[in-house]
């Protein structure tokens, strides 16, 4: 090792709190890129293997009734690998203890306990036997949640009839990963559940002797989405079919997709702002260190080594940080991501977890690290290197501090001599103070704009749950009905008022652009229900045409003013042009809606029922539960407070796990920039601190030089924190918004209080660290130093 | 305790200071013997490492000896805690350094404010200012001012408070003659004007002439001291 080397070594460890404060900023970046990367990918690969391995259908559809002899039909459409058919069936099962209605989706398994599309993996037990009747495979997680395992049964009323199941095994499947209750938005796995029957069994509880309603297929390679589902739909228009569609309109598919576009999404957006705050700090921070070594690289050039030498031995001294900071942040993350995924897994139900992250990960976070870290060193080493070795060598000229504004008001204010002390000192390297703000406000920002993100959410639920839904219950109805089921509900002591809504299957399109949906349908006169639209606002439905979601608008390519094709997948299939009246700007789905009139106009029939909105006297809350749940058309009740935590819960695991990751990155980056800027004002001051100290100032006055100047930056930099955070937030919601999923940038007034006062915490804490240095002082070396 | 002893400005016995490096010993005051008298002047001359500073040092409370103990009167400066040896610097002594360590943000007279401010009963800054004849220069900053206008600010610094001493270490080692001259005629009047005890560590032998009393130092130790009958004015002095 030569001895420019040793000096590295030497200055590295001398330097380590520092050197380990900005590896910190770094490594937080890095963590976050690796964290991101590794848990999205992981997640999309698990997905993926778990679809291949269990056949995970492409196209899907459902009828009301066709004979099983109809799935060779449909395995002859050219382009089809494979088909299957099963039956489905709603139940309802009968928990005494519990009035809520609890609900499940029985499917059928063949003779061997097998299905060969949507397969099964079985948790624990076995399959059902054929010729057991009742045995049934539940799914995991509903068992889960309500305590059940195999030998234990439950009681079901399968279409109109009671039935005992007897669960003999647990299980999960890659089109139930999220099991979604019919006309919920959000799982609840304790009163919406996924069982397997033999098919035998389920065909004599359904009457369904040899028939079917629901058919799965995979494709060939190359095959056309498109053509095989206008097919399949031909053949299974005569029974009632409801309209074939892919897995992107698969309700447990879209739902998945759904949120991992949102990890996405964020892991894309937050990373690189990451990183561009990180460098950007490491810049100043790393530059304004070589600045001070300012006589050693005299020193250096004295000695006949050239600028290219001693700038390759701070470029080292760079290097090795970003290393440091590679090495730190990719454990970090790749110990984070890990633990991240397997949260992730096992919320979505994946039976097992891929986690990898490709070598081009690390390499990619080893580059940024590199790249800043050698752009703060070329920073600063270029003021140095021009200095001619006898200048560099002499220490700096006193600076020339002059009175300013501040000051003559300061003078009227009578500051003390140490008060000028602080204030002079800023206004003499307004430059660097500004830097120091920008830093300290920049990790203020990036938190912040992180923190911000459960605000949005905050937001979003609020308009979706309190402002667009007023019901205290919704009933859903085992199958569509008309009228008279109102008047039923109406007449339950305790309800106060009953709206029903419609929601019918529909295709909509423009041109060759296709998307499936519903088109729901409030009252003209709802009180239960309302459209609010980003800003807050409610919006009335329009008296003719239709109003579609801008999500909708937007994958259509329609706004107001145009027309759509709209075909009914339910009643009488009726399809005609429709003009769209409005868009409305809504945080959740891509959803249309039309008034009650047009509806009727637009299905020529009096549409029924899918569900009831009831506003009920709380006192009567348990009886009018007890009652619903005796109604044997009523498959289900949401009630509305309790899908609100829910909706929280699911937030909470999946959005805010991520965020705070990086809100304790970001803190931690905020720590990193504190410590450094305070390391940095204390070796430019220490001379003068030595001074106060001999003429007989006490080690704490010395410390308020130090920390007062300090704290007026921190200070200072607080607003101008909240404004960046502001813009930033603002910038990553715009990136935020993809197609499926929009969040409102709305943040909360306690969410700067919350960044700042982490940020002046840590500014806290690092003070306290660099208030010790001002204990240990040496006066007289420090005083030494300039002989 | 003889009689008369209390009266000594300082008063060591067997002051023995070493510095640990690494695993080096340096013994920079061999065993040192000290009485001082209030209202002497005394000049310390000695090659460099004789142990002139690292006694300076000791005495203004900058430093701790590894052995001996050290008197100001009848108070013991060994062993006393950080906080009393910060208070007896602010009330007892006034520094003089030969690169003045003035607070380049800072007016010359705030330089001297940072010291009356934690005084007990000091001068008006523009007083001192105008005992070393800055009275013109007070609102300069440092950056403003010759290094002669620097250090008779320090010396300002220094006397403002109405020390009981001044310890000079090489005050005039950046200086020119003739304002190194200006600096120790302010030294002497404030000894004679206000009775202050003056400390002087120089490698210039003709300043030596100025002092009631000179300690000579060699390795560590005090040699010898010479007690000047007469002291010669600092004009007199041959630079």
């Amino acid at each position: 090792m030569n001895a420019l080397d040793l000096k590295l070594t030497r200055n590295l460890w001398h330097m380590r709190g520092q050197v380990f404060a900005i590896a910190m900023v770094l490594a937080a970046a890095t963590a976050t890129f690796v964290l991101s990367m590794g848990t999205y990918r992981s997640l999309v690969d698990t997905r993926d293997a778990y679809y291949a391995q269990s056949h995970f259908a492409d196209v899907f559809a459902s009828m009301t009734r066709a004979p099983r002899s109809i799935v060779d039909t449909v395995g002859q459409i050219e382009g089809v690998q494979r088909a299957e058919g099963v039956i489905q069936q709603y139940a309802t099962l009968d928990f005494p203890d519990r009035n809520i209605p609890v609900r499940g989706l029985i499917n059928s398994v063949d003779e061997n306990g097998r299905t060969r599309l949507n397969q099964i993996v079985l948790r624990e037990g076995r399959m059902p036997r054929a010729g057991e009747p009742g045995e049934v495979v539940v799914d995991e997680l509903f068992a889960l949640a309500n305590g059940l395992g195999p030998g234990d049964s439950v009681e079901a009323l399968i279409y109109g009839s009671r039935q005992r199941l007897d669960i003999v095994g647990t299980g999960l499947a890659p089109n139930f990963i999220y099991a979604l209750p019919p006309g919920d938005i959000i799982p609840d796995d304790e009163r919406f559940g996924i069982f397997w029957m033999g098919r035998k069994a389920l065909e004599a509880a359904t009457d369904r002797t040899e028939a079917i309603n629901s058919i799965s297929i995979t494709l060939e390679r190359g095959a056309s989405e498109p053509e095989i589902i206008r097919a399949l739909d031909r053949i299974l228009e005569p029974y009632g079919g409801l309209g074939a569609y892919g897995r992107e309109d698969h309700l447990s598919h879209a739902f998945l997709d759904n949120e991992l576009m949102q990890l996405d999404a964020m892991t894309r957006v937050i990373p690189p702002v990451f990183l561009l705050v990180s460098v950007f700090l490491v810049y100043i921070v790393l530059g304004r260190m070589i600045r001070t070594e300012r006589t050693q690289i005299g020193l250096l050039k004295a000695f006949g080594y050239s600028s290219r030498q001693v700038g390759m031995h701070y470029f080292k001294f760079a290097l090795v940080i970003a290393m440091l900071a590679t090495v730190l942040g990719s454990l970090a993350g790749i110990w984070m991501g890990h633990g991240m995924t397997e949260l992730y897994a096992s919320y979505y139900r994946f039976p097992f977890l891929n986690y990898n992250i490709s070598p081009g990960v690390f390499l990619g976070a080893a580059a940024l690290s590199t790249g800043s870290a050698a752009l703060g060193a070329l920073a600063g080493m270029r003021s140095a290197i021009r200095l001619a070795p006898a200048v560099a060598m002499s220490p700096p000229p006193p600076p020339v501090y002059r009175a300013g504004i501040v000051e003559r008001l300061g003078q009227r204010a009578g500051f003390s001599a140490i008060g000028h002390m602080i204030v002079r000192h800023i206004a003499r390297w307004p430059g660097r103070s500004a830097m120091t703000i920008l830093g300290v406000a920049l990790s203020l920002g990036l938190l912040f704009s992180t923190v911000q993100f459960i605000d949005s959410s905050r937001n979003m639920l609020d308009s979706y749950f309190f402002r667009a839904q007023k019901q205290d219950l919704s009933v859903s109805f085992t199958e569509a009905r008309n009228e008279d089921v109102l008047f039923e509900l109406a007449q339950i002591p305790g309800v106060q008022r009953v709206e029903g809504t419609r929601a019918i299957a529909a295709q909509m399109s423009n041109g060759n652009l296709t998307e499936r949906t519903a088109l729901e349908s409030a009252p003209e006169n709802s009180i239960l229900t309302a459209r609010i639209d980003s800003s807050g606002a409610e919006i009335d439905m329009p008296i003719s045409g239709l109003m579609l979601s801008r999500q909708l608008a937007d994958q259509l390519k329609v706004g107001a003013g145009d027309s759509v094709y709209v075909e009914m997948l339910g009643g009488r299939r009726t399809a005609r042009m429709m003009p769209v009246a409005s868009i409305v700007d809504e945080f959740i789905g891509a959803r249309a809606y039309a008034g009650p009139a047009t509806l009727e106009e637009l299905v020529r029939d009096r549409a029924p029922f899918a569900t009831a909105l009831l506003r009920i006297d709380p006192l009567f809350r348990d009886d009018i539960l007890t009652e619903l749940k005796e109604m044997p058309v009523v498959l289900g009740v949401t009630e509305r407070d309790a899908a609100l935590v829910k909706f929280e819960e699911m937030i909470d695991d999946n959005i805010f796990t991520m965020i705070f990751f990086y809100i304790a990155f970001a803190s931690a980056i905020a720590v990193g920039v504190v410590y450094n800027s305070a390391r940095i004002l204390f070796s430019e001051r220490a001379h003068e601190l030595a001074t106060l100290r001999v003429l007989g100032y006490h080690r704490t006055e010395v410390g308020i030089v130090l920390l007062g100047e300090l704290a007026l930056l921190v200070i200072a930099a607080v607003p101008l924190g909240c404004v960046i955070g502001y813009w930033l937030a603002q910038l990553m919601t715009t990136m935020f918004s993809s197609d499926l999923f929009r969040l409102p940038f709305a943040p909360n007034r306690a969410t700067y209080g919350y960044a700042s006062l982490i940020v002046l915490f840590s500014a806290l804490g690092t003070a306290a660290l660099v208030a010790l240095r001002v204990l240990r002082l040496d006066m007289v070396r420090v005083l030494k130093a300039h002989d | 305790m003889e009689a008369g002893q209390a009266e000594l400005a300082f008063r060591g016995v067997g002051l023995r200071k070493i510095y640990v490096t690494g695993e080096t010993e340096v013994h920079a005051l061999r065993g040192v013997d000290l009485a001082i008298h209030p209202g002497e002047i005394v000049v310390l001359l000695g090659p460099s490492g004789s142990g002139k500073s690292t006694l300076l040092n000791i005495i203004g409370g900058l430093d701790r000896p590894t052995e001996g103990e050290l008197f100001h009167f009848d108070t013991q400066l060994t062993g006393i805690a950080e906080a009393d040896l910060t208070r007896y610097r602010r009330e007892n002594i006034g520094f003089i350094f030969q690169f003045y360590n003035l607070i380049p943000s800072l007016t010359a007279e705030e330089n001297v404010r940072l010291v009356t401010d934690i005084a007990h009963d000091p001068m008006e800054a523009r007083e001192a200012l105008a005992l070393v004849g800055l009275s013109d220069r007070a609102d300069h900053y440092p950056a403003q001012l010759s290094g002669g206008e620097q250090q008779r600010v320090a010396v300002a610094r220094a006397v403002a408070k109405r020390p009981g001493i001044l310890l000079c270490d090489e005050p005039t080692g950046a200086l020119d003659s003739q304002t190194g001259v200006r600096v120790l005629e302010t030294l002497v009047r404030a000894n004679r004007e206000l009775g202050t005890t003056v400390l002087i560590i120089t490698h210039n032998v003709g300043i030596a002439a100025i002092a009631h009393r000179v300690l000579h130092f060699l390795d560590g130790q005090i040699a010898r001291v010479v007690e000047n009958d007469t002291q010669i004015e600092p004009v007199e002095i041959t630079w």
